[in-house]
């Protein structure tokens, strides 16, 4: 049987996860884009262990989420994709008041995802659950944004030291990382 | 995001990471991963469902704890929906003339939109 048969693929047909690396390359090619966006691949990987309990650590929340930027265009739920909205270089804003962030300039799924929720992609109020029943020591009282520009010489050369530089500055213990 | 991971956990800070491209977070390879079986986007829990929310941060916060060794991935039980024919529609091959005319059109404004703001932060 070609369960690819009639447009339906067969993540949809067998519910596997969908490869999202096949997918882009095969989209892309069909609008005649030679150059298919190579993803970062490593066979090492590093690891460090929690240093201290959970519950007397202090986590970190790192995002791609963006600021709202009342002048750049659409940015709320069914937005299409807004490059305009993007931001290009790490930032870092406190958790109190709860910041505003949108996910307009992110390559999500425009037909599924509302993005009407940020608990859906920006996990803060969650976390400071997690805080108030003592599950983790604390949250950190800031967040930090990490660009995305299809530049992965950008993220591990500029943004990626910039991010530790904060992680260091604040004391965190540990860092929950959340792309979209 | 798995390249920031990989650079802080190269750095001794631990890190976990919620998402949804199982593919693309595992080829990178990162230390721990909560992968949720969701469209794109919505890789801390459903809309509006405080049960999906909390559960995959309690889980998040758990494999921080629990995870032994690098490339540690954890497959949330949560689902998007009892049918999974919304898999099919993320970049759909099965376009018009029209239609990749159209897509060609968007996707170079926007990554115009994107150069632009680049030189602009160069300068």
């Amino acid at each position: 049987m070609n369960v690819e048969q009639a447009g339906k693929t067969i993540e949809a047909a067998l519910d596997l996860p969908i490869r999202y690396i096949d997918r882009s390359r095969a989209y892309y090619l069909a609008l005649r884009y030679d150059n298919p966006y190579r993803w970062a691949h490593n066979q090492d990987v590093p690891f460090t262990s929690l240093g201290k309990p959970l519950t007397r650590s202090r986590v970190g929340l790192i995002t791609t989420a963006a600021p709202f930027k009342p002048d750049a265009g659409h940015q709320g739920p069914w937005a299409p994709y807004n490059a305009a909205a993007k931001f290009t270089e790490v930032y870092s804003m406190p958790i109190e008041p709860a910041p505003d962030l949108r996910i307009s300039h992110l390559g999500y799924d425009r037909k599924h995802t509302s993005a009407e929720d940020i608990n859906t992609y920006f996990p803060l109020q969650r976390l400071k659950g997690a805080a108030a029943e003592g599950r983790i020591g604390e949250l950190n009282s800031r967040f930090y944004g990490v660009p995305t520009l299809r530049s992965q010489r950008l993220t591990t050369q500029r943004d990626a030291p910039q991010i530790l530089e904060l992680c260091r500055e604040d004391g965190i213990d540990a860092a929950i990382l959340v792309p979209t | 995001m798995s390249l920031t991971a990989r650079y802080l956990e190269s750095n001794g800070i631990p890190t976990v990471i919620m998402g949804c491209a199982c593919d693309i977070v595992e080829h990178a390879g990162v230390a721990r991963f909560l992968f949720s079986d969701f469209p794109l986007g919505n890789s801390c829990g459903k809309p509006g469902d405080l049960a999906s929310q909390r559960g995959l941060v309690a889980m998040a916060l758990d494999l921080l704890e629990t995870a032994g060794a690098p490339r540690t991935t954890v497959q949330s039980p949560y689902s998007w929906a009892v049918d999974p024919s919304w898999k099919d529609d993320f970049y759909r091959l099965d376009l018009t003339p029209e239609q990749i005319s159209k897509a060609r059109e968007e996707f170079d404004s926007q990554k115009a939109i994107l150069k632009e703001k680049l030189e602009t932060t160069r300068d």
